[in-house]
């Protein structure tokens, strides 16, 4: 196995220390590169409440590739379907070694806060987000409420 | 500031900026491995992370960008500003790791001598410091070896010491023998001399005088002749002429004959010397030599040997465990040979890097798998002193089966943890690791916790166990958290002071056991023992029957007073030793676990040197302890002596020996002897209690439970019972000799009257033994002896006669005249009444005999053991008993007669019969004297036969004859070694060194032989003991092949059983070896250090003894015979004593010391008991053949070392024959001497 790379210790020291309000990410105990992440639904979001669990990767080549990051928690969301997978550029060909961690989880947290129905990946809830926006923040918060508030 | 450290950051690494590049777009990133990583090859352009722009890459590379100059200065100004330490990397060029293959920084790593990155390294640094506390756990774990190799080098230290002291003791002593011995002579000579000249000298001057008077006369007659015989002068008448012609005539005739005797006076006085003085020289110049036993295997010296096995390997730790062994054992090899410059680490010092320029060919393999698969483990390096030749050798044709990372030129490595100045293990060559410096200075600097702690904590690696008394260096190391220095350390402290604690005790409680040896519970109580017994004998005298239990009260409380001592005796011994196991097990902490493991490997080596020491001894002390309430064999004399003085009272004692012996018998059956033997034994005891209780007591003695004697028949007992409400005159020893005689006789009728003479001859013998032989009355003693028996009667027949009787005057009569006149006349009042009652006796006596289940023959030869062993005590009884006597009374005219009988002459006057019973031997060729013979006679014939036990033994020292000399011919011998009597007297000779055994009849001429060499049936390999059963069948001590063999009587193979081991019914070396009346055999296992009992059929009974010189211990023990009244007999040859335990392994008594005085030993070895308990010891270190009494005291010794007659070169068995014959295996002049 290969050493941790510097880098990895120090953005994972830096969460330790100086955690982003509303995210955690804890490593895993075995692997280093796998983290546990919570992120708090954004207030005057329909997600506002819910405490959202995600696993991120950081792949061997990390830096120079973008983290693998999931919901884990089931959420109504347009740009994440039902296996958690998310669509958000930065994680896919807008990466930057540049970005790090945080900065993943931030765009993650922003992503909660501004749904894009126009780039989907749940096809039904982007239809339904488009069309009846307000059914699809009530659901939305229902599924908040039922997958990510009595954990 | 947190802004400005941000700037310096490098956004892809997030590190400080090294070699900072400048993108078009004005964004900075480190050249590698941050831009490097960006580029995109395809393109050969590079997208900037920050704003995603995406710029040509130049030519030359992520190089070609320029580099940010004002962002470098940032840096420097940074670092000045901070004082931080300028990166250790700058200026390095990265490389990729040759274990995760990143491109790194990369650095040399010890551990797998390859280029790695930090990272590896870092992983590699984890995994050694697991292996080494792993390592460290399993030292911990062996580490215990080389502590109990410590105590063992102590123990040893001291048996050597203690062996040298002996030895240097010995030749001192033999020494000082010598030198008095020549002292002696030599002034004995030098004062002959002197007297032989001043006699020569005073009569020659006396006859120079002589001559020259006689010349001055004759001269001047001769001139007075001249001047005036001449002249006629008429001065001188006839006569006168006359006279002087005579005188002259006489001068001339003087002159002519006179003759001087020249032979007379030159008689010269010559040296004579009895060796040839060059012989002398030379024997005594070489009178000894120091003989090193030589240590092979685990016999031999009787040295102890380390326990096996040091570490073990588990499979987890295989690698670790032998890559490290071995490189300790490579260590441990060379560091011994001397060769300390190829050490542990191979001449690196401790922590210094190890020249790097050939690592890459010091790898084949370059995976961990690989290496350890090809380790195969190394042969153990043993530390023996006699090894050291051809180590260079041995660690060379090792190298090709080691792992492949100690290939030789792997010694190269230097050893940074290696100090010119550090304590090395002398033995292993390990260093103390905290004594080098460079280990201080890393725990210093832990310690202080300025910086951060890179270096692998200092390998708490194998050294302290090899240098665990060094007084901690003086620097300053404290606790850290990790600071396994000072546990070690503390653990070495507590290690090594357990040891001593460990030893000490243990030496202790030698000193207690040495302590008690001398006041042996018997010494104690047998004198007080003989006080009480004497006094209770006195009372005897003074009062009457119903008196007597006092007497009985004063001999029970000294009774009691023995068992007293021998308790608290053994329970100061099982403190001891109790302490001495509770310390034992405070040593180091090990886990159970690992101790088990430990254990259980090792156990095989183990057992020999520590479990005999340790296990056995607690069942055995709660044997010891229980088994002590028993009467000591000294003890029952005594009390035998006061039981016989009423029936009531004998009763009484019994039921208390019966209360005693109850509990005492269910012990045995615990014993680990086994249920068997103790039945037996039981049995065995309760017949002969039986046999001699009925011998001295009433009937009711029959009629008990407890002495069910399976064969006692009724009609002979209710006779007996008849006979004994009758009359009890003189009957008990006289059953004894009765019924011995009866077996010799083959005759029962016809004797008793001659058989009561031997009664009374048999105390007269006993009384007029040398020690007493100041012409004691015996008169007075036999008189004694009546009243007294009389008064015990409850019939009171013949009291009355006898105090009539006693006032008659004992000086005007010798004590024959006395006994016919007085004691045959008041047997001869009931004469008929006796001979009845005593054929009855006779009778009942085989009956009752305890080898009464056999066929008579056998019995013949039990009865006879009996009655002699019975009418020794008997004797031993009066002997003290007539002790006040003798003083009060003047030696009468009969004392010269008693003092030629006693010394086993006849008196003149009776010769008829005296002469021809002179001897022992004799008077068995002719046992049945005509009972019409004069009653004088026939004492003193009896007399005769009275002193043999004693006086017997007190004859020898002439040798009668011989058998063999050195060969390997029939009737000749190489170094024989057992000995042994047949039941028709036969002699059989253990031959060891050719293998065989031969038997010879009892005049020493040869009969058969059998055997040869080999390991087969019925073949031997330097046989040692030999014994032979009731019914002839021989019982062999196979030594080599330990084992033991059975022969029929013929010589024919029956059967073996044994092998070499430690187990029940295994042997190293058995030696001597015995058979009891029983069948059991006797097998004393030399190397074991113990005794095994064996059924005749080598079914496994018990065994008893174990390595030590406490009492119950035994080292060496080599021979052993076991006596009629169940006592074995065992020679402790290297504690230079003789031990006696009864048939369960308890120790009745033991004797004998170191020395070469009376009763003192070197090296005993045979031993064999007569038929009367007397105990014939070859004490082979001073050549010299002792005997005792049965009780232990010393009897007489005879021989000296020597070829000639009646002297040893090097004793072996002995044995003892029923015609009292000794039988001497003389082992270096290969012969077998009888005495």
């Amino acid at each position: 196995m290969a050493a941790l790379p510097r880098r990895i210790i120090k953005e994972t020291q830096r969460l330790m220390q100086e955690p982003v309000p509303g995210i955690s990410a804890v490593p895993d105990d075995s692997n280093a590169r796998y983290f546990h992440v919570i992120v708090t639904g954004p207030e005057d979001s329909p997600f506002e409440g819910g405490l959202f669990k995600l696993e991120l990767f950081l792949p061997e080549d990390y830096p120079m590739s973008a983290p693998k990051v999931r919901f884990i928690t089931k959420i109504y969301h347009p740009n994440i379907d039902r296996l958690g997978r998310i669509c958000l550029d930065i994680l896919k060909d807008k990466w930057s070694p540049a970005l790090q961690i945080r900065t993943v989880l931030l765009s993650i947290q922003a992503l909660l806060s501004a749904p894009n129905p126009d780039d989907p990946l749940a096809n039904d809830v982007a239809e339904l987000w488009k069309v009846n926006e307000s059914e699809a923040i009530r659901n939305a918060k229902e599924w908040t409420r039922r997958y990510a508030m009595d954990n | 500031m947190e802004q400005f450290e941000q700037l310096l950051t490098c956004a892809i690494c997030l590190d400080r900026y090294r070699n900072p590049k400048l993108l078009p777009c004005q964004h900075s990133f480190c050249m590698e491995p941050c831009l490097e990583g960006l580029v995109d090859y395809v393109r050969r352009q590079v997208k900037c992370p920050e704003c995603r722009a995406e710029h040509r890459i130049p030519y030359q590379g992520v190089q070609g960008f320029p580099t940010n100059v004002t962002l470098q200065r940032f840096l420097e100004l940074h670092i000045e500003i901070t004082g931080e330490l300028p990166d250790p990397t700058s200026g390095q060029v990265m490389e990729r790791c040759n274990v995760c293959s990143e491109k790194a920084y990369c650095s040399f790593c010890s551990h797998c001598d390859k280029k790695i990155c930090e990272e590896c390294k870092g992983a590699h640094m984890e995994i050694l410091r697991r292996e080494i506390s792993r390592i460290n756990n399993q030292i911990r774990r062996g580490i215990h070896r080389l502590q109990d190799t410590l105590s063992l080098v102590e123990k040893n230290t001291q048996s050597i010491q203690s062996n040298c002291s002996s030895v240097s003791e010995e030749v001192e002593e033999i020494y000082r023998r010598l030198s008095k011995a020549l002292k002696d002579r030599t002034e004995y000579l030098r004062g002959e001399i002197d007297r032989y000249l001043g006699t020569e000298l005073r009569s020659l001057t006396n006859l120079k005088e002589n001559l020259e008077q006689e010349i001055s006369n004759i001269l001047s007659n001769c001139d007075l002749a001249d001047k005036h015989m001449n002249e006629n002068v008429d001065i001188w008448d006839d006569c006168e002429l006359m006279d002087a012609k005579e005188i002259f005539l006489k001068t001339v005739e003087f002159i002519r004959n006179f003759e001087y005797e020249n032979t007379d006076y030159s008689r010269k006085i010559r040296l004579v010397l009895a060796h040839d003085p060059n012989q002398l020289v030379l024997h005594v110049a070489g009178y000894g030599d120091l003989n090193i036993a030589n240590q092979h295997f685990s016999q031999g010296s009787g040295m102890l040997q380390p326990p096996g096995p040091g570490l073990m390997r588990s499979k987890s730790d295989h690698r670790l465990a032998s890559q490290f062994r071995q490189q300790e054992e490579r260590g441990y090899e060379r560091g011994y040979g001397g060769d300390q410059d190829e050490a542990l680490l191979g001449g690196r010092k401790f922590g210094e890097r190890p020249k790097t320029e050939r690592y890459g060919d010091r790898y084949r393999g370059t995976d961990y798998g690989e290496d350890y698969d090809n380790d195969s483990r190394p042969a153990r390096s043993r530390y023996s002193r006699f090894r050291r030749h051809g180590q260079d050798n041995d660690s060379d044709g090792e190298q090709p089966g080691r792992g492949v990372r100690f290939e030789p030129q792997k010694v190269e490595r230097e050893k940074v943890l290696d100090t010119e100045d550090v304590a090395r293990g002398p033995l292993s060559g390990i260093t103390r690791l905290a004594d080098s410096p460079r280990v201080m200075k890393k725990l210093q600097e832990n310690e202080s916790g300025k910086k951060k702690e890179k270096e692998a904590p200092p390998p708490p690696a194998p050294q302290p166990k090899v240098v665990p008394k060094r007084p901690p260096p003086p620097t300053n190391r404290q606790v850290s958290e990790e600071d396994e220095i000072a546990k070690i350390k503390k653990q070495n402290k507590g290690a090594t002071t357990s040891t001593e604690t460990e030893t000490r005790p243990e030496r202790t409680e030698e000193r207690h056991s040495a302590q008690r040896k001398t006041p042996a519970p018997e010494a104690i109580s047998s004198p007080e023992e003989s006080d009480e017994s004497l006094t209770s004998l006195q009372q005897t005298q003074r009062k009457t029957a119903a008196s007597k239990t006092g007497a009985r009260r004063a001999s029970d409380a000294g009774h009691k007073k023995s068992t007293r001592s021998a308790s608290s005796d053994s329970n100061t011994s099982t403190e001891s030793t109790a302490s001495s196991n509770a310390i034992r097990t405070t040593g180091a902490p090990f886990t159970t676990e690992e101790v088990k493991q430990k254990y259980l490997s090792r156990g095989s080596v183990d057992a020999t040197p520590r479990t005999p020491t340790k296990e056995p001894t607690k069942p055995f002390q709660s044997r010891f302890l229980h088994n002590k309430t028993t009467t000591p064999p000294s003890a029952t004399k005594d009390d035998d002596e006061t039981e016989t003085s009423s029936e009531e009272e004998t009763e009484s004692e019994e039921e208390s020996d019966e209360d005693t012996k109850k509990p005492d018998t269910k012990e045995m059956a615990k014993t680990d002897i086994g249920p068997l033997l103790a039945r037996s034994a039981h049995a065995r005891d309760g017949s002969a209690e039986n046999a001699r209780k009925s011998s001295r007591d009433e009937t009711s003695t029959y009629t008990r439970p407890r002495y069910g004697v399976p064969k006692e028949e009724s009609p002979p007992r209710s006779r007996y019972a008849r006979r004994t409400s009758g009359a009890q005159d003189e009957e008990p020893p006289r059953y004894g000799y009765t019924s011995r005689f009866l077996n010799k006789s083959k005759s029962s009728a016809a004797i008793p009257p001659e058989e009561d003479d031997h009664k009374y001859s048999s105390t007269l013998g006993d009384d007029s033994d040398s020690k007493y032989g100041s012409g004691r009355s015996r008169y007075m003693a036999l008189k004694e002896r009546r009243q007294r028996l009389a008064r015990s009667r409850s019939s009171q027949q013949f009291g009355d006669e006898e105090d009539v009787d006693e006032p008659i005057s004992p000086t005007s009569c010798n004590p024959s005249a006395y006994l016919a006149s007085r004691g045959y006349g008041s047997a001869a009042s009931s004469g008929h009444d006796l001979a009845r009652s005593r054929s009855s006796h006779a009778l009942k006596s085989r009956d009752n005999s305890p080898d009464r289940s056999n066929a008579t023959e056998k019995d013949g030869a039990a009865l006879s053991s009996w009655a002699r062993y019975l009418k020794n005590k008997y004797g031993n009884r009066n002997s003290g008993k007539d002790k006040e006597s003798s003083s009060s009374v003047t030696p009468s005219s009969s004392s010269t007669t008693a003092r030629r009988l006693s010394l086993g002459l006849p008196l003149r006057s009776s010769t008829e019969l005296g002469s021809s019973d002179d001897d022992q031997k004799n008077m068995q060729g002719s046992p049945t004297t005509p009972p019409t013979a004069a009653t004088a006679a026939a004492g003193i014939a009896v007399a005769v036969a009275g002193t043999s036990p004693r006086s017997q033994y007190l004859q020898k020292c002439q040798q009668l004859f011989e058998i063999g000399s050195r060969g390997s011919e029939a009737g000749c011998f190489t170094w024989p070694r057992g000995v042994a009597v047949g039941p028709d007297n036969s002699i059989v000779v253990a031959d060891s060194s050719n293998h065989r055994v031969q038997v010879f009849d009892s005049n020493g001429r040869f009969l058969k032989e059998f055997g040869q060499y080999g390991n087969g049936e019925g073949e031997f390999d330097c046989l040692a003991g030999v014994a032979v059963n009731r019914i002839g069948q021989f019982i062999i001590a196979d030594r080599y092949n330990h084992r033991i063999q059975v022969f029929d009587p013929s010589g024919r193979f029956l059967r073996a059983f044994g092998s070499q081991g430690t187990a029940d019914g295994r042997f190293n070396y058995p030696w001597g070896i015995t058979t009891d009346a029983l069948g059991f055999i006797y097998v004393c296992d030399k190397e074991n250090h113990r005794v095994q009992v064996f059924q005749s059929d080598g079914t496994f009974v018990g065994k008893f003894g174990s390595m030590g010189s406490k009492e119950g211990q035994l080292e060496h023990p080599h021979y052993i015979a076991v006596s009629n009244t169940n006592r074995v007999v065992v020679s402790d040859s290297n504690n230079h004593r003789i031990q006696i335990f009864d048939v369960n392994g308890k120790v009745l008594s033991s004797f004998g010391s170191e020395g070469s005085d009376d009763g003192q030993f070197k090296f005993p070895r045979g031993v064999a008991v007569d038929d009367q308990g007397y105990i014939c010891v070859a004490d082979s270190g001073n050549n010299r053949i002792q005997i005792f009494h049965p009780d232990g005291t010393f009897l007489r010794s005879f021989g000296c070392w020597g070829i000639g007659k009646g002297e040893f070169k090097g004793l072996e068995g002995v044995a003892m024959t029923p015609n009292g014959h000794i039988l001497v295996c003389d082992r270096e002049n290969h012969r077998i001497q009888v005495f």
